[in-house]
């Protein structure tokens, strides 16, 4: 969501954040993981689930970082 | 508070049972008939749209321009929603949605105090399906919002690719953003409302049946500890008073943040 910029002005905009983050950690993590599990389910191995978690945690912390670190 | 439980695991001789899943469970009031899936918490849930409805009729019918104390206090939980939420949060033509949100916050208002309301004393939304309506009906409302604005494949592009991302980054980025609308803030709307709700019941069960337990047992010892308890259990009501409210608020508040989000231009 942008910061700044034409569109509805935004008081909670804190309150959002707080929320905000914690969505997009646990997105990240259902996202990836999720399609590792499928990878792994697909072609019957153990590797991607582990390495999909953790790409989705760390592109988690960078969307938390690229919506509401910069400012 | 668990030191308690165990001084009464260890001395009690039937045992104290502690409240669990099981007292979330409740049976069917009209067993073998068809209407046995009618249970406690649907009944609250109907009696608290009833309220709703009462509250929200009667405190509009009259419309005196100088409110007497009943339309004040009705006036007071719409423009609190009116101006705290619609219109801070979502901007210009926030006033479509202003019905959704202050029917959201007064049903979930009224669900929530049910279970500190004595004779009912059980949190409706504490039952994962009432919740997980609710949010699905936010969940329509902001999908709905944002297709008719940018299209169906206008929307879910301005969700996957908001701009001003390097481009290799956008195939990793993707999912994530698809997931956290279309799973993620549903779910965490729903769970978070259950979770405290079904927190606070727990909560509230174990103070008092701990209690009473111990102010009926054998020892003296927990006989004089027994009143702390239930002291706690007093305090812990009215702590469950201002959850209820602001986890009500807080529902409120996310599904507006949610709207307007599918309602401006940039993601």
């Amino acid at each position: 969501m942008a910061q700044e910029g034409p569109g509805p002005k935004r008081k909670d905009q804190d309150s959002e954040a707080a929320w905000g983050v914690v969505g997009y950690l646990v997105s990240g993590l259902v996202a990836w993981g999720g399609l590792g599990a499928i990878a792994d389910h697909y072609f019957d191995t153990s590797l991607f689930f582990p390495i999909g978690l953790a790409l989705g945690a760390g592109l988690g912390l960078y969307l938390v970082w690229v919506r509401y670190g910069k400012s | 508070m668990s030191s308690t439980v165990l001084a009464l695991t260890h001395t009690a001789d039937p045992g104290f049972e502690p409240p669990g899943i099981a007292d979330f469970n409740f049976p069917p009031i009209f067993p073998d008939t068809p209407f046995d899936f009618v249970t406690k918490p649907l009944l609250a849930s109907v009696l608290a749209a009833i309220i709703v409805f009462v509250f929200f009729t009667l405190g509009a019918r009259k419309g005196a321009l100088v409110p007497g104390r009943f339309q004040f206090a009705v006036e007071s939980v719409y423009t609190f929603i009116r101006n705290g939420i619609a219109r801070d949060v979502i901007g210009h033509d926030f006033a479509k949605y202003v019905p959704y949100l202050v029917t959201v916050f007064a049903f979930i208002s009224v669900n929530n105090l049910f279970g500190i309301i004595p004779l009912i004393q059980f949190p409706t939304l504490a039952r994962f399906g009432f919740p997980l309506v609710l949010a699905i009906c936010s969940w329509l409302i902001y999908l709905g919002i944002g297709i008719r604005r940018a299209g169906f494949f206008g929307y879910f592009k301005s969700i996957m690719f908001p701009p001003g991302l390097p481009v290799f980054i956008y195939p990793l980025l993707a999912p994530i953003e698809l997931i956290q609308v279309l799973v993620v803030r549903p779910f965490s709307l729903a769970l978070r409302l259950t979770a405290n709700m079904f927190a606070g019941h727990i909560l509230l069960l174990l103070f008092t049946l701990g209690g009473t337990y111990m102010l009926t047992n054998e020892s003296l010892v927990l006989k004089l500890l027994a009143p702390f308890s239930l002291a706690g259990a007093i305090g812990l009501t009215s702590f469950e008073a201002f959850i209820e409210v602001l986890q009500a608020y807080i529902f409120t508040l996310l599904s507006a943040l949610y709207i307007a989000e599918a309602m401006s231009d940039e993601h």
